[in-house]
């Protein structure tokens, strides 16, 4: 494998192949970049593209390229796009201060002396800008995870490693702040240097703030734990259970009996109604309750308005005038006849000129009415006399 | 024995078997959450209620009555627990997430059924608690019963949202109460 003899060379081969790496490094978390689709970025020319591959910056496995991990986590860091939380590069700084600390103090030359001086500056600038980086990422990790992780266990597992991380970090961040307010007092007294005291000052500002993050997060971690473990917990007994219904098996196997003989909530029970009587002291004297009285039989009266029952209507045909003609015969009259004249009283009424037919019972049963009624102003004599069969009296008027 | 001026009205409540949640958007309901919440009142209040006979009840953010003795027979309370657990597994087929402080509306999940036939089975499934034969009629149903029972709450009647209060953690809490024996759960199928 050749590497780069100089930085001037690498920086130009990374800028012969900046199209490709940035295309690259653009779909580093999707599927491999395909070598054809490389061939395109470098114009066709397959020597450039081996030339990319001979000094290591991309690595080529089967049909596809990716960019190698070291530039990878350059580009990443650099450009702040790192996802991956990495705790042993804090460890790291830690042991090189720790280490550049101890040269400094065997050191006699003051040259070398200020050398490690200078590293451990750079160092502690580091440490501060490379925690608060990774907890950022931390806390966007967190939230990805627990928001779109679609998998229960792995949601949880990867919720516990994260927890892991922060723990992880909370322990380098406590060190780095022993380090540069207990460990290594006199190295920080001693090395009176104005820069350093800056660094370290701004160092323990953002080494406060991290803590405050951390404690943020570390409630957010154990919230999200245990809202997953609440929820899968439900959900795999509700699975549970729901099987078990089904099966109709759920009341037999289970103590679902005893569960429900213990609860007296009062969401089984119906809604009650509680139908109360009004205080009769509180009609009688309560001058709203009086109003609401008189409203009421106001109207009731309204409503039970009695109805005055009608007749039907009365038929034309009864009020049609009908008229029905009688003859009558008047006997009053027939008397007067008869006084007048002279003839007996049966040949009288017998030929006597009623205004209808009259039959011949008829005119006897006349004459007998005529007797009876008129006694008094007839002279009823001895002498006898028949006609059709009938012997009558032979009656003469006074 | 001093009980807050709130009495009358956290009797009505829970007297009806509804819960009164700290989560509710309605103010009446979390104002009186609070004022239950607060330990004296708390205190007071249960000793009122209980010369009553009823128990007032707290549980994770949430406040419900209940009685020193049963008063309704098993059986109706098994049919009423299978009524919830065919219906808490409809939601919680519809998302697993489905739980106290959830937003859905009634439109979203009518969409996922036309994609989803587990979620549609379930539905169909609750037919039989609400004699509808059409989806949104049975979805409507199930929706308005949980709200009557106050465990959902229609939180903008406009885009016809719902919230789930933290009453519906009632319901879970009591499934996750059944406790199946250790050889049964073994024959349950993964």
């Amino acid at each position: 494998m050749n590497s780069f003899s100089n930085i001037k060379e690498l920086l130009r081969a990374l800028y012969d192949g900046r199209d490709l790496l940035t295309e690259v490094f653009k779909r580093r978390k999707s599927v491999d970049y395909k070598y054809e689709y490389a061939l395109d970025l470098v114009d066709n020319n397959e020597n450039k593209l081996q030339f990319l591959i001979d000094r290591s910056i991309l690595r080529q496995n089967g049909n596809n390229l990716e960019i190698d991990d070291i530039y990878l986590q350059f580009f990443e860091q650099v450009l702040e796009a790192n996802e991956e939380i990495n705790t042993s590069y804090i460890n790291e700084n830690l042991e090189k201060i720790k280490q550049n600390i101890e040269y400094y103090f065997n050191e006699q030359n003051e040259k070398r002396k200020y050398e490690y001086l200078r590293t451990t500056k750079n160092t502690l600038r580091k440490i501060g800008i490379i925690s608060l980086r990774n907890l950022v990422d931390l806390k966007r990790n967190i939230d990805n995870t627990f928001k779109s992780e679609p998998n229960y266990k792995n949601k949880r597992a990867k919720l516990v490693n994260l927890d892991n991380k922060r723990k992880d970090i909370t322990k380098l961040i406590e060190q780095t702040e022993r380090l540069i307010t207990i460990d290594n007092i006199t190295f920080f007294n001693t090395a009176t240097d104005e820069e350093l005291n800056r660094i370290i000052v701004q160092l323990k500002m953002e080494l406060r703030k991290c803590t405050h993050n951390l404690i943020e997060i570390e409630r957010q971690i154990i919230d999200f734990l245990n809202q997953i473990q609440q929820q899968s917990g439900v959900i795999e007994k509700l699975r549970q259970i729901k099987y078990l219904k089904d099966q109709f098996i759920l009341e037999t196997t289970t103590d679902i009996k005893q569960v429900l003989e213990s609860k007296n909530v009062l969401i089984f029970e119906s809604n009650p109604s509680y139908p109360l009587k009004l205080s009769l002291e509180y009609l009688q004297t309560n001058e709203d309750a009086f109003k609401s009285i008189q409203k009421i039989a106001g109207k009731s009266k309204l409503g039970n308005k009695l109805k005055q029952p009608i007749a039907d209507k009365i038929s034309d045909e009864y009020l049609e005038t009908q008229i029905l003609q009688e003859v009558q015969i008047n006997l009053e009259e027939v008397k007067n006849g008869f006084v007048a004249g002279s003839n007996n009283l049966f040949d009288f009424v017998l030929n006597y000129n009623f205004s209808k037919a009259v039959s011949f019972d008829e005119r006897v049963t006349i004459f007998c009415q005529m007797v009876s009624l008129y006694d008094t102003v007839f002279e009823i004599t001895e002498q006898r006399d028949f006609k059709n069969d009938i012997e009558f009296a032979m009656i003469y008027a006074k | 024995m001093k009980v807050p001026v709130q009495t009358a009205e956290i009797f009505k409540l829970l007297s009806k078997g509804n819960f009164i949640s700290s989560n509710s958007s309605d103010k009446t309901i979390s104002n009186l959450y609070k004022i239950i919440e607060d330990d004296q009142d708390f205190e007071h209040l249960y000793d009122y209620f209980i010369n009553i006979n009823f128990v007032l009840e707290k549980g994770d953010e949430y406040f419900y009555f209940s009685r020193p003795e049963t008063k309704v027979d098993l059986e109706k309370k098994i049919e009423k627990a299978f009524e919830w657990i065919d219906i808490i597994d409809f939601f919680k087929t519809y998302d697993n997430a489905f739980s106290a402080g959830y937003r859905f509306s009634p439109s979203e999940i009518l969409v996922r059924i036309k994609t989803d036939a587990d979620l549609e089975t379930k539905l169909d499934g609750l037919k039989k608690y609400t004699d509808k034969t059409k989806h949104q009629d049975i979805l409507d149903r199930v929706l308005k019963k949980l709200t009557d029972d106050t465990y959902f709450e229609l939180e903008n009647d406009i885009t016809n949202q719902f919230k789930v209060l933290a009453s519906f953690k009632y319901l879970e809490q009591l499934i996750l109460l059944i406790n199946i024996p250790d050889d049964i759960r073994n024959e349950i199928p993964e």
